[in-house]
Protein backbone atom coordinates (compact mmCIF):
# COMPACT_ATOMS: atom_id res chain seq x y z
CA UNK A 1 0.00 0.00 0.00
CA UNK A 2 2.66 2.40 0.71
CA UNK A 3 6.40 1.71 -0.58
CA UNK A 4 9.01 3.73 0.08
CA UNK A 5 12.52 3.24 -2.12
CA UNK A 6 15.75 5.46 -0.82
CA UNK A 7 13.80 8.37 -0.32
CA UNK A 8 15.71 11.44 0.66
CA UNK A 9 15.34 15.29 1.09
CA UNK A 10 17.19 18.22 1.34
CA UNK A 11 16.73 21.59 2.64
CA UNK A 12 19.49 23.39 1.41
CA UNK A 13 22.53 22.16 2.92
CA UNK A 14 20.47 20.05 5.38
CA UNK A 15 20.01 16.45 4.50
CA UNK A 16 16.48 15.91 6.54
CA UNK A 17 15.89 11.99 4.98
CA UNK A 18 18.57 10.15 4.12
CA UNK A 19 17.52 7.09 2.13
CA UNK A 20 14.84 5.56 4.18
CA UNK A 21 13.09 2.77 2.31
CA UNK A 22 9.92 0.69 3.87
CA UNK A 23 7.00 -0.61 2.98
CA UNK A 24 3.37 -1.09 4.62
CA UNK A 25 0.78 -3.39 3.82
CA UNK A 26 -2.97 -3.47 2.98
CA UNK A 27 -4.45 -3.26 6.29
CA UNK A 28 -1.20 -2.62 8.43
CA UNK A 29 -1.26 -0.12 11.51
CA UNK A 30 2.31 1.40 10.85
CA UNK A 31 3.76 3.31 13.60
CA UNK A 32 6.18 5.75 12.44
CA UNK A 33 8.38 7.25 15.70
CA UNK A 34 11.08 9.47 16.08
CA UNK A 35 12.54 12.82 18.45
CA UNK A 36 11.05 15.94 17.07
CA UNK A 37 13.16 16.97 14.28
CA UNK A 38 13.92 12.91 12.93
CA UNK A 39 12.55 14.07 9.67
CA UNK A 40 9.03 12.27 10.51
CA UNK A 41 7.07 15.48 9.44
CA UNK A 42 9.24 15.87 6.39
CA UNK A 43 8.52 11.93 5.69
CA UNK A 44 4.84 12.31 6.20
CA UNK A 45 4.73 15.40 4.19
CA UNK A 46 6.25 14.13 1.62
CA UNK A 47 3.88 11.07 1.65
CA UNK A 48 1.01 12.92 1.31
CA UNK A 49 1.91 15.30 -1.61
CA UNK A 50 2.71 18.18 0.39
CA UNK A 51 6.47 18.31 0.05
CA UNK A 52 8.78 17.58 -3.15
CA UNK A 53 10.97 14.63 -2.37
CA UNK A 54 14.73 15.37 -3.38
CA UNK A 55 15.33 11.40 -4.71
CA UNK A 56 14.25 8.02 -4.27
CA UNK A 57 10.62 6.93 -5.11
CA UNK A 58 7.04 6.55 -2.90
CA UNK A 59 4.46 4.87 -4.36
CA UNK A 60 0.80 5.39 -2.12
CA UNK A 61 -2.06 2.70 -3.13
CA UNK A 62 0.56 2.17 -6.61
CA UNK A 63 0.58 5.60 -7.22
CA UNK A 64 3.74 7.78 -7.83
CA UNK A 65 3.31 10.93 -4.89
CA UNK A 66 5.82 13.25 -7.97
CA UNK A 67 3.24 11.99 -11.10
CA UNK A 68 0.61 11.36 -9.86
CA UNK A 69 -0.14 13.48 -7.38
CA UNK A 70 -3.99 13.72 -7.55
CA UNK A 71 -4.19 10.04 -7.60
CA UNK A 72 -2.63 9.74 -4.25
CA UNK A 73 -4.22 12.40 -2.69
CA UNK A 74 -7.23 10.50 -3.50
CA UNK A 75 -6.27 7.83 -1.78
CA UNK A 76 -5.47 9.23 1.25
CA UNK A 77 -6.97 10.76 4.30
CA UNK A 78 -4.84 12.69 6.78
CA UNK A 79 -5.78 13.82 10.34
CA UNK A 80 -3.37 16.99 10.82
CA UNK A 81 -1.88 17.44 13.78
CA UNK A 82 -3.55 20.89 14.09
CA UNK A 83 -7.09 21.75 13.76
CA UNK A 84 -7.79 22.13 10.08
CA UNK A 85 -11.28 22.53 10.56
CA UNK A 86 -13.56 25.80 9.03
CA UNK A 87 -14.30 26.94 12.46
CA UNK A 88 -16.70 29.45 11.49
CA UNK A 89 -19.17 26.60 9.78
CA UNK A 90 -21.45 23.70 11.41
CA UNK A 91 -19.72 20.09 11.17
CA UNK A 92 -21.95 19.31 8.61
CA UNK A 93 -21.06 22.27 6.07
CA UNK A 94 -17.46 21.64 6.87
CA UNK A 95 -18.30 17.60 5.93
CA UNK A 96 -19.90 18.51 3.18
CA UNK A 97 -17.14 21.11 1.32
CA UNK A 98 -14.98 17.95 2.11
CA UNK A 99 -16.84 15.62 0.01
CA UNK A 100 -16.92 18.43 -2.46
CA UNK A 101 -13.33 18.58 -2.29
CA UNK A 102 -12.76 14.89 -2.46
CA UNK A 103 -15.24 13.75 -5.17
CA UNK A 104 -17.41 12.11 -2.96
CA UNK A 105 -20.04 10.45 -5.26
CA UNK A 106 -23.24 13.26 -4.71
CA UNK A 107 -26.03 10.39 -4.03
CA UNK A 108 -23.67 8.69 -1.19
CA UNK A 109 -23.13 11.95 0.83
CA UNK A 110 -25.67 12.31 3.03
CA UNK A 111 -25.55 8.91 4.26
CA UNK A 112 -21.57 8.96 4.43
CA UNK A 113 -21.83 12.29 6.48
CA UNK A 114 -24.54 10.32 9.09
CA UNK A 115 -22.09 7.26 8.90
CA UNK A 116 -19.00 9.28 10.07
CA UNK A 117 -20.59 10.97 12.99
CA UNK A 118 -22.29 8.14 14.09
CA UNK A 119 -18.80 6.46 14.78
CA UNK A 120 -17.63 9.59 16.42
CA UNK A 121 -20.64 9.89 17.95
CA UNK A 122 -21.45 13.51 17.16
CA UNK A 123 -24.44 12.84 15.40
CA UNK A 124 -26.46 15.24 17.65
CA UNK A 125 -23.75 18.35 16.85
CA UNK A 126 -25.18 18.38 12.86
CA UNK A 127 -25.73 21.80 12.58
CA UNK A 128 -24.09 23.33 15.26
CA UNK A 129 -20.86 26.17 14.25
CA UNK A 130 -17.64 23.68 15.22
CA UNK A 131 -16.68 27.20 17.41
CA UNK A 132 -18.49 25.72 20.07
CA UNK A 133 -16.51 22.35 20.02
CA UNK A 134 -14.51 21.08 22.68
CA UNK A 135 -11.19 20.54 21.59
CA UNK A 136 -12.17 16.71 21.89
CA UNK A 137 -14.90 17.21 19.54
CA UNK A 138 -13.05 18.93 17.63
CA UNK A 139 -10.45 16.82 16.78
CA UNK A 140 -13.20 13.87 16.69
CA UNK A 141 -15.03 15.68 13.89
CA UNK A 142 -11.38 16.19 11.66
CA UNK A 143 -11.41 12.07 12.26
CA UNK A 144 -14.63 11.73 10.86
CA UNK A 145 -13.72 14.28 7.73
CA UNK A 146 -10.50 12.40 7.07
CA UNK A 147 -12.96 9.38 6.55
CA UNK A 148 -15.38 10.67 4.51
CA UNK A 149 -13.71 9.85 1.03
CA UNK A 150 -13.10 6.07 2.72
CA UNK A 151 -9.34 6.46 1.90
CA UNK A 152 -7.27 3.50 1.09
CA UNK A 153 -4.30 5.11 3.80
CA UNK A 154 -5.10 7.21 6.96
CA UNK A 155 -2.27 9.35 8.09
CA UNK A 156 -2.47 10.28 11.62
CA UNK A 157 -0.07 12.46 12.65
CA UNK A 158 0.06 12.95 16.44
CA UNK A 159 -3.98 12.34 16.35
CA UNK A 160 -4.59 12.73 20.24
CA UNK A 161 -1.97 15.59 20.84
CA UNK A 162 -3.38 17.57 24.03
CA UNK A 163 -6.40 15.45 24.41
CA UNK A 164 -7.26 14.16 27.98
CA UNK A 165 -6.74 10.66 28.78
CA UNK A 166 -10.46 10.12 28.73
CA UNK A 167 -10.88 11.45 25.30
CA UNK A 168 -7.54 9.96 23.81
CA UNK A 169 -9.05 6.33 24.79
CA UNK A 170 -12.55 7.30 22.87
CA UNK A 171 -10.51 8.22 19.79
CA UNK A 172 -8.66 5.46 19.73
CA UNK A 173 -11.85 3.04 19.77
CA UNK A 174 -13.39 4.77 17.19
CA UNK A 175 -9.95 4.21 15.17
CA UNK A 176 -9.71 0.75 15.44
CA UNK A 177 -13.75 0.58 14.86
CA UNK A 178 -12.69 2.00 11.68
CA UNK A 179 -10.46 0.32 10.75
CA UNK A 180 -11.72 -3.11 11.48
CA UNK A 181 -14.71 -2.01 9.16
CA UNK A 182 -12.73 -0.53 6.09
CA UNK A 183 -9.85 -2.61 6.22
CA UNK A 184 -7.84 0.98 6.27
CA UNK A 185 -4.48 1.10 6.15
CA UNK A 186 -2.51 3.20 8.90
CA UNK A 187 0.55 5.59 9.30
CA UNK A 188 0.64 6.47 12.91
CA UNK A 189 3.08 9.40 14.27
CA UNK A 190 2.65 10.04 18.13
CA UNK A 191 4.35 10.89 21.13
CA UNK A 192 2.93 8.53 23.51
CA UNK A 193 4.67 5.30 22.72
CA UNK A 194 1.57 3.74 24.58
CA UNK A 195 -0.26 4.21 21.84
CA UNK A 196 1.80 3.10 19.20
CA UNK A 197 1.60 -0.44 20.72
CA UNK A 198 -1.11 -0.81 18.80
CA UNK A 199 0.79 -0.58 15.74
CA UNK A 200 1.56 -3.99 13.81
CA UNK A 201 5.08 -2.74 12.81
CA UNK A 202 7.12 0.52 14.20
CA UNK A 203 9.81 2.43 12.66
CA UNK A 204 11.88 4.20 14.70
CA UNK A 205 13.47 7.30 13.02
CA UNK A 206 16.46 9.19 14.09
CA UNK A 207 18.39 11.57 12.31
CA UNK A 208 16.58 11.08 8.63
CA UNK A 209 16.87 7.38 9.12
CA UNK A 210 15.18 4.60 10.06
CA UNK A 211 17.22 2.95 12.89
CA UNK A 212 14.51 0.14 13.46
CA UNK A 213 11.71 -1.42 11.88
CA UNK A 214 10.08 -4.33 13.44
CA UNK A 215 6.79 -5.40 15.34
CA UNK A 216 6.50 -3.69 19.35
CA UNK A 217 6.62 -7.16 20.56
CA UNK A 218 9.82 -7.86 18.29
CA UNK A 219 11.43 -4.28 19.43
CA UNK A 220 10.51 -4.89 23.32
CA UNK A 221 12.24 -8.69 23.20
CA UNK A 222 15.57 -7.25 21.24
CA UNK A 223 16.38 -5.00 24.23
CA UNK A 224 16.95 -8.45 25.95
CA UNK A 225 16.02 -9.27 29.97
CA UNK A 226 14.20 -6.61 32.17
CA UNK A 227 14.13 -3.24 32.69
CA UNK A 228 15.34 -1.51 36.15
CA UNK A 229 14.96 1.80 37.56
CA UNK A 230 17.22 3.21 39.88
CA UNK A 231 17.44 6.03 41.92
CA UNK A 232 20.21 6.90 44.62
CA UNK A 233 21.31 9.74 46.54
CA UNK A 234 24.42 9.91 44.26
CA UNK A 235 23.59 9.09 40.20
CA UNK A 236 26.42 9.51 38.93
CA UNK A 237 28.24 7.62 41.29
CA UNK A 238 26.41 4.54 41.48
CA UNK A 239 26.86 4.50 37.39
CA UNK A 240 30.55 4.48 37.83
CA UNK A 241 30.31 1.56 40.65
CA UNK A 242 27.68 -0.28 38.80
CA UNK A 243 29.98 -0.40 35.65
CA UNK A 244 32.84 -1.26 38.00
CA UNK A 245 30.96 -4.54 39.52
CA UNK A 246 28.24 -5.68 38.07
CA UNK A 247 27.76 -6.90 34.63
CA UNK A 248 24.76 -5.32 32.83
CA UNK A 249 23.73 -4.85 29.61
CA UNK A 250 23.24 -1.63 29.57
CA UNK A 251 23.49 1.20 31.97
CA UNK A 252 22.43 4.76 30.88
CA UNK A 253 22.64 7.92 33.06
CA UNK A 254 18.72 10.42 32.55
CA UNK A 255 17.48 13.65 34.95
CA UNK A 256 15.58 10.99 37.02
CA UNK A 257 18.05 8.21 37.93
CA UNK A 258 19.72 5.90 35.94
CA UNK A 259 17.74 2.93 33.74
CA UNK A 260 19.59 -0.80 34.10
CA UNK A 261 18.92 -3.44 31.45
CA UNK A 262 19.58 -6.83 32.54
CA UNK A 263 19.07 -10.58 31.78
CA UNK A 264 17.40 -11.37 34.94
CA UNK A 265 16.05 -9.53 37.01
CA UNK A 266 15.35 -11.27 40.51
CA UNK A 267 18.65 -12.92 40.57
CA UNK A 268 20.28 -9.67 39.87
CA UNK A 269 18.94 -7.44 42.33
CA UNK A 270 19.43 -9.63 45.32
CA UNK A 271 23.11 -9.50 44.92
CA UNK A 272 23.12 -6.24 44.17
CA UNK A 273 21.44 -4.77 46.49
CA UNK A 274 24.11 -5.87 49.35
CA UNK A 275 26.68 -4.90 46.97
CA UNK A 276 25.78 -1.80 45.62
CA UNK A 277 27.65 1.55 48.35
CA UNK A 278 26.07 4.28 47.00
CA UNK A 279 22.56 4.18 48.87
CA UNK A 280 19.33 3.40 46.57
CA UNK A 281 16.59 5.42 47.38
CA UNK A 282 14.33 4.02 44.70
CA UNK A 283 13.60 0.96 43.02
CA UNK A 284 11.63 -0.06 39.69
CA UNK A 285 11.81 -3.29 38.26
CA UNK A 286 9.47 -3.69 34.92
CA UNK A 287 9.39 -5.52 31.64
CA UNK A 288 10.62 -2.96 28.66
CA UNK A 289 8.11 -0.86 27.08
CA UNK A 290 8.13 1.15 23.87
CA UNK A 291 9.65 3.91 25.12
CA UNK A 292 13.03 1.53 26.81
CA UNK A 293 13.58 0.35 22.85
CA UNK A 294 13.22 4.00 22.20
CA UNK A 295 15.88 5.23 24.46
CA UNK A 296 17.99 2.90 23.84
CA UNK A 297 17.67 3.24 20.18
CA UNK A 298 18.37 7.41 19.85
CA UNK A 299 19.73 7.75 23.54
CA UNK A 300 16.56 10.19 24.11
CA UNK A 301 13.15 10.66 25.35
CA UNK A 302 10.84 10.95 23.05
CA UNK A 303 9.76 13.99 24.06
CA UNK A 304 13.40 15.64 23.97
CA UNK B 1 -14.89 21.72 -11.81
CA UNK B 2 -16.68 21.13 -8.40
CA UNK B 3 -13.80 21.84 -5.58
CA UNK B 4 -13.64 25.08 -7.24
CA UNK B 5 -17.39 25.88 -7.07
CA UNK B 6 -17.01 24.46 -3.03
CA UNK B 7 -14.46 26.96 -2.25
CA UNK B 8 -16.18 29.62 -3.66
CA UNK B 9 -19.26 28.52 -1.70
CA UNK B 10 -17.05 28.73 1.35
CA UNK B 11 -16.21 31.95 0.97
CA UNK B 12 -19.92 33.38 -0.34
CA UNK B 13 -21.30 31.23 2.83
CA UNK B 14 -18.68 32.64 5.31
CA UNK B 15 -19.30 36.31 4.19
CA UNK B 16 -23.08 35.46 4.87
CA UNK B 17 -22.43 34.86 8.27
CA UNK B 18 -20.35 37.72 8.75
CA UNK B 19 -22.01 40.28 10.20
CA UNK B 20 -20.47 42.80 11.55
CA UNK B 21 -18.38 42.77 8.09
CA UNK B 22 -21.13 43.24 6.05
CA UNK B 23 -22.23 46.42 7.38
CA UNK B 24 -18.68 47.52 8.68
CA UNK B 25 -17.08 47.36 5.23
CA UNK B 26 -20.16 49.95 3.84
CA UNK B 27 -18.93 52.53 6.11
CA UNK B 28 -16.13 54.07 4.18
CA UNK B 29 -17.66 54.24 0.52
CA UNK B 30 -20.72 55.95 2.31
CA UNK B 31 -18.09 58.76 3.83
CA UNK B 32 -16.64 58.99 0.66
CA UNK B 33 -20.19 59.45 -1.27
CA UNK B 34 -20.27 62.48 1.98
CA UNK B 35 -17.24 63.61 1.45
CA UNK B 36 -16.38 64.01 -2.31
CA UNK B 37 -20.41 64.01 -3.76
CA UNK B 38 -21.68 66.33 -0.97
CA UNK B 39 -18.84 68.45 0.16
CA UNK B 40 -16.96 68.80 -3.14
CA UNK B 41 -20.32 68.45 -5.34
CA UNK B 42 -21.07 71.87 -4.74
CA UNK B 43 -17.58 73.30 -6.78
CA UNK B 44 -17.73 71.00 -9.20
CA UNK B 45 -21.21 71.67 -10.29
CA UNK B 46 -20.39 75.25 -10.72
CA UNK B 47 -17.35 74.73 -11.78
CA UNK B 48 -18.95 72.31 -14.74
CA UNK B 49 -21.61 75.25 -14.99
CA UNK B 50 -18.85 77.68 -15.93
CA UNK B 51 -17.67 75.19 -18.61
CA UNK B 52 -20.50 74.67 -19.80
CA UNK B 53 -20.89 78.09 -20.23
CA UNK B 54 -25.03 78.17 -19.33
CA UNK B 55 -27.23 76.28 -17.88
CA UNK B 56 -26.17 72.68 -16.91
CA UNK B 57 -28.62 69.59 -15.47
CA UNK B 58 -24.96 68.48 -14.02
CA UNK B 59 -25.55 66.01 -10.53
CA UNK B 60 -21.60 65.30 -9.14
CA UNK B 61 -23.11 62.95 -7.21
CA UNK B 62 -23.89 60.65 -9.81
CA UNK B 63 -20.60 61.14 -11.64
CA UNK B 64 -19.21 59.93 -8.60
CA UNK B 65 -21.40 57.34 -7.68
CA UNK B 66 -19.95 54.86 -10.26
CA UNK B 67 -16.23 55.49 -8.81
CA UNK B 68 -17.26 54.62 -5.45
CA UNK B 69 -18.80 51.50 -6.65
CA UNK B 70 -15.42 50.62 -8.32
CA UNK B 71 -13.93 51.29 -5.27
CA UNK B 72 -16.11 49.48 -3.40
CA UNK B 73 -15.54 46.40 -5.47
CA UNK B 74 -11.64 47.09 -5.49
CA UNK B 75 -11.12 47.45 -1.61
CA UNK B 76 -13.81 44.35 -0.96
CA UNK B 77 -12.18 41.74 -3.64
CA UNK B 78 -8.46 42.43 -2.55
CA UNK B 79 -9.18 42.30 1.11
CA UNK B 80 -11.65 39.30 0.90
CA UNK B 81 -7.99 37.61 -0.34
CA UNK B 82 -7.42 37.95 3.34
CA UNK B 83 -8.63 34.85 3.77
CA UNK B 84 -5.90 32.96 1.76
CA UNK B 85 -3.85 33.80 4.87
CA UNK B 86 -6.43 33.15 7.81
CA UNK B 87 -7.15 29.80 5.89
CA UNK B 88 -2.96 29.21 5.92
CA UNK B 89 -2.83 30.71 10.07
CA UNK B 90 -5.95 28.78 10.89
CA UNK B 91 -4.75 25.54 9.25
CA UNK B 92 -7.75 24.94 6.91
CA UNK B 93 -5.76 25.76 3.48
CA UNK B 94 -3.93 22.33 4.34
CA UNK B 95 -7.30 20.98 4.11
CA UNK B 96 -7.74 22.16 0.57
CA UNK B 97 -3.89 21.82 -0.54
CA UNK B 98 -3.99 18.03 0.09
CA UNK B 99 -6.95 17.77 -1.48
CA UNK B 100 -7.14 16.02 -5.32
CA UNK B 101 -8.71 19.91 -6.42
CA UNK B 102 -5.88 21.41 -9.30
CA UNK B 103 -4.34 24.33 -8.16
CA UNK B 104 -6.15 26.46 -10.77
CA UNK B 105 -9.11 25.06 -9.28
CA UNK B 106 -8.34 26.11 -6.12
CA UNK B 107 -7.52 30.13 -7.18
CA UNK B 108 -10.36 30.32 -9.38
CA UNK B 109 -12.66 29.36 -6.67
CA UNK B 110 -11.15 32.14 -4.31
CA UNK B 111 -11.19 34.82 -7.29
CA UNK B 112 -14.93 34.16 -7.75
CA UNK B 113 -15.73 33.81 -3.94
CA UNK B 114 -14.08 37.41 -3.38
CA UNK B 115 -15.76 39.00 -6.87
CA UNK B 116 -18.84 37.63 -5.76
CA UNK B 117 -18.61 39.06 -2.09
CA UNK B 118 -17.90 42.13 -3.85
CA UNK B 119 -20.48 42.38 -6.13
CA UNK B 120 -23.02 42.21 -3.76
CA UNK B 121 -21.22 44.47 -1.26
CA UNK B 122 -21.25 46.97 -4.28
CA UNK B 123 -25.03 46.55 -4.99
CA UNK B 124 -25.64 47.21 -1.17
CA UNK B 125 -24.62 50.73 -2.26
CA UNK B 126 -27.76 50.88 -4.95
CA UNK B 127 -29.19 51.47 -2.22
CA UNK B 128 -28.24 54.45 -1.98
CA UNK B 129 -29.78 55.59 -5.00
CA UNK B 130 -32.95 57.08 -4.14
CA UNK B 131 -31.15 59.23 -0.86
CA UNK B 132 -28.36 60.42 -3.38
CA UNK B 133 -30.94 61.56 -6.32
CA UNK B 134 -29.08 58.68 -8.79
CA UNK B 135 -31.06 56.29 -10.87
CA UNK B 136 -30.54 54.02 -13.15
CA UNK B 137 -33.00 52.14 -15.75
CA UNK B 138 -32.80 48.64 -15.66
CA UNK B 139 -31.60 47.64 -18.75
CA UNK B 140 -28.56 49.69 -18.28
CA UNK B 141 -28.43 47.70 -14.72
CA UNK B 142 -28.30 44.41 -16.68
CA UNK B 143 -25.25 45.62 -18.46
CA UNK B 144 -23.24 46.94 -15.37
CA UNK B 145 -24.09 43.67 -13.53
CA UNK B 146 -21.56 41.22 -15.72
CA UNK B 147 -18.74 44.31 -15.85
CA UNK B 148 -19.04 44.41 -12.18
CA UNK B 149 -18.36 41.14 -11.83
CA UNK B 150 -15.58 41.19 -14.44
CA UNK B 151 -14.22 44.28 -12.41
CA UNK B 152 -14.42 42.23 -8.86
CA UNK B 153 -12.83 38.86 -10.61
CA UNK B 154 -9.58 41.52 -12.15
CA UNK B 155 -9.21 43.29 -8.35
CA UNK B 156 -10.08 39.21 -6.31
CA UNK B 157 -7.22 38.34 -8.57
CA UNK B 158 -4.22 41.03 -7.51
CA UNK B 159 -5.19 40.23 -3.89
CA UNK B 160 -5.26 36.51 -4.44
CA UNK B 161 -1.22 37.26 -5.59
CA UNK B 162 -0.79 39.62 -2.93
CA UNK B 163 -1.74 37.20 -0.24
CA UNK B 164 -0.15 34.21 -2.15
CA UNK B 165 3.35 35.48 -1.71
CA UNK B 166 2.57 37.36 2.02
CA UNK B 167 2.36 35.30 4.90
CA UNK B 168 1.38 37.62 7.93
CA UNK B 169 -1.77 39.48 8.13
CA UNK B 170 -0.26 42.66 9.01
CA UNK B 171 2.23 42.64 6.28
CA UNK B 172 -0.90 42.30 3.63
CA UNK B 173 -2.48 44.86 5.10
CA UNK B 174 0.34 47.46 4.58
CA UNK B 175 0.77 46.04 1.22
CA UNK B 176 -2.84 46.09 0.16
CA UNK B 177 -3.30 49.66 1.05
CA UNK B 178 0.36 50.57 -0.35
CA UNK B 179 -1.07 49.41 -3.76
CA UNK B 180 -4.90 49.73 -3.38
CA UNK B 181 -4.59 53.29 -2.44
CA UNK B 182 -2.73 54.74 -5.59
CA UNK B 183 -4.90 52.57 -7.63
CA UNK B 184 -7.98 54.41 -6.67
CA UNK B 185 -6.60 58.00 -6.58
CA UNK B 186 -4.99 57.35 -10.10
CA UNK B 187 -7.97 56.10 -11.63
CA UNK B 188 -10.55 58.60 -11.76
CA UNK B 189 -13.22 57.20 -9.25
CA UNK B 190 -13.09 59.92 -7.14
CA UNK B 191 -12.28 63.27 -9.17
CA UNK B 192 -11.21 63.71 -12.20
CA UNK B 193 -7.93 63.50 -13.85
CA UNK B 194 -6.74 66.03 -16.41
CA UNK B 195 -3.82 67.95 -16.60
CA UNK B 196 -1.67 65.63 -14.60
CA UNK B 197 2.06 65.53 -14.67
CA UNK B 198 3.03 63.13 -17.92
CA UNK B 199 4.57 60.68 -15.24
CA UNK B 200 1.25 60.46 -13.41
CA UNK B 201 -0.48 59.94 -16.56
CA UNK B 202 1.64 57.04 -17.47
CA UNK B 203 0.22 55.79 -14.12
CA UNK B 204 -3.24 56.24 -14.58
CA UNK B 205 -3.05 54.59 -18.41
CA UNK B 206 -1.84 51.59 -17.14
CA UNK B 207 -4.00 51.23 -14.03
CA UNK B 208 -6.72 48.46 -14.79
CA UNK B 209 -9.19 50.82 -12.17
CA UNK B 210 -9.40 53.75 -14.70
CA UNK B 211 -10.81 51.73 -17.19
CA UNK B 212 -13.11 49.67 -14.91
CA UNK B 213 -14.56 53.37 -13.49
CA UNK B 214 -14.67 54.25 -17.16
CA UNK B 215 -16.89 51.59 -18.22
CA UNK B 216 -19.36 51.85 -15.00
CA UNK B 217 -19.68 55.60 -15.33
CA UNK B 218 -20.45 55.37 -19.54
CA UNK B 219 -23.29 52.67 -18.26
CA UNK B 220 -24.66 54.81 -15.72
CA UNK B 221 -24.37 58.06 -16.77
CA UNK B 222 -26.05 59.36 -19.78
CA UNK B 223 -22.96 60.77 -21.43
CA UNK B 224 -24.47 61.73 -24.68
CA UNK B 225 -26.37 64.96 -22.58
CA UNK B 226 -23.09 66.19 -21.85
CA UNK B 227 -21.47 68.39 -23.90
CA UNK B 228 -17.89 67.83 -25.35
CA UNK B 229 -16.58 70.33 -23.05
CA UNK B 230 -17.86 68.61 -19.66
CA UNK B 231 -16.65 65.29 -21.30
CA UNK B 232 -13.28 65.97 -21.63
CA UNK B 233 -13.63 67.94 -18.19
CA UNK B 234 -14.58 64.91 -16.56
CA UNK B 235 -11.84 63.01 -17.89
CA UNK B 236 -14.20 60.36 -19.80
CA UNK B 237 -12.22 60.95 -22.73
CA UNK B 238 -9.53 58.56 -22.13
CA UNK B 239 -6.84 57.38 -24.71
CA UNK B 240 -4.45 54.94 -24.25
CA UNK B 241 -0.91 56.21 -25.25
CA UNK B 242 -2.23 57.88 -28.04
CA UNK B 243 -5.00 55.40 -29.02
CA UNK B 244 -9.07 56.54 -28.10
CA UNK B 245 -10.16 53.69 -25.61
CA UNK B 246 -13.50 51.86 -26.73
CA UNK B 247 -15.79 49.83 -24.19
CA UNK B 248 -14.25 46.53 -25.77
CA UNK B 249 -10.55 47.86 -25.39
CA UNK B 250 -11.90 47.86 -21.73
CA UNK B 251 -13.31 45.10 -20.90
CA UNK B 252 -10.24 43.45 -23.16
CA UNK B 253 -7.39 45.37 -21.13
CA UNK B 254 -9.18 43.95 -17.98
CA UNK B 255 -10.00 40.53 -18.37
CA UNK B 256 -5.97 40.68 -19.61
CA UNK B 257 -5.29 41.65 -16.72
CA UNK B 258 -6.87 39.30 -14.62
CA UNK B 259 -5.68 35.98 -16.39
CA UNK B 260 -2.08 37.03 -15.88
CA UNK B 261 -2.59 37.88 -12.23
CA UNK B 262 -4.38 34.44 -12.01
CA UNK B 263 -1.76 32.33 -13.58
CA UNK B 264 0.77 33.96 -11.68
CA UNK B 265 -1.52 33.25 -8.23
CA UNK B 266 -1.91 29.84 -9.92
CA UNK B 267 1.87 29.21 -10.01
CA UNK B 268 2.59 30.61 -6.34
CA UNK B 269 0.26 27.86 -5.29
CA UNK B 270 1.62 24.93 -6.61
CA UNK B 271 5.01 26.02 -5.54
CA UNK B 272 3.40 26.19 -1.90
CA UNK B 273 4.47 23.44 0.39
CA UNK B 274 2.13 24.04 3.35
Amino acid sequence: MIEVKELRKSFKSLEAVKGSSFTVEEGEIFGFLGPNGAGKSTTINILSTMLKLTSGEVKINGYDVTKEKNKVRESIGIIFQENTLDEKLTAKENLMLHCKLYRVPKKSRKARIDEVLAIVDLTDNLNQTVEKFSGGMKRRLEIARGLLHYPKVLFLDEPSVGLDPQTRAHIWEYILKLKEKENMTMFLTTHYLDEAEISDRIAIMDHGEIIALDTPKRLKAQLGGDVIELQTTDNQAALEEINEKFSVIEATLHEEGITLKVKNSDEFVSTFMKQLETPVTGLDIRKPTLNDVFLSMTGREIRD
Amino acid sequence: MEGMIAIWQRDVMKFFKDRARLFGSMTMPILLLIVFGVGMGGSMESLMQNVAGGDLDFNYVAFIFPGIVSMTLLMTSVFSSLSIIQDRDFGYMREILVSPVSRVSIALGKMLGSATVAVMQGLLLFLLMPVLGVTIDLVSFFVLLPVMFLLACAFASLGLLIASVISSTQAFQLVVNAIVMPMIFLSGALFPLNNMPAWIDVLVTLNPVTYGVDLMKHIMIDVDQLSREVYVEMGLDLDFFGIPVTPLGEVLFIIGFTAVLIVLATLSFSRANR
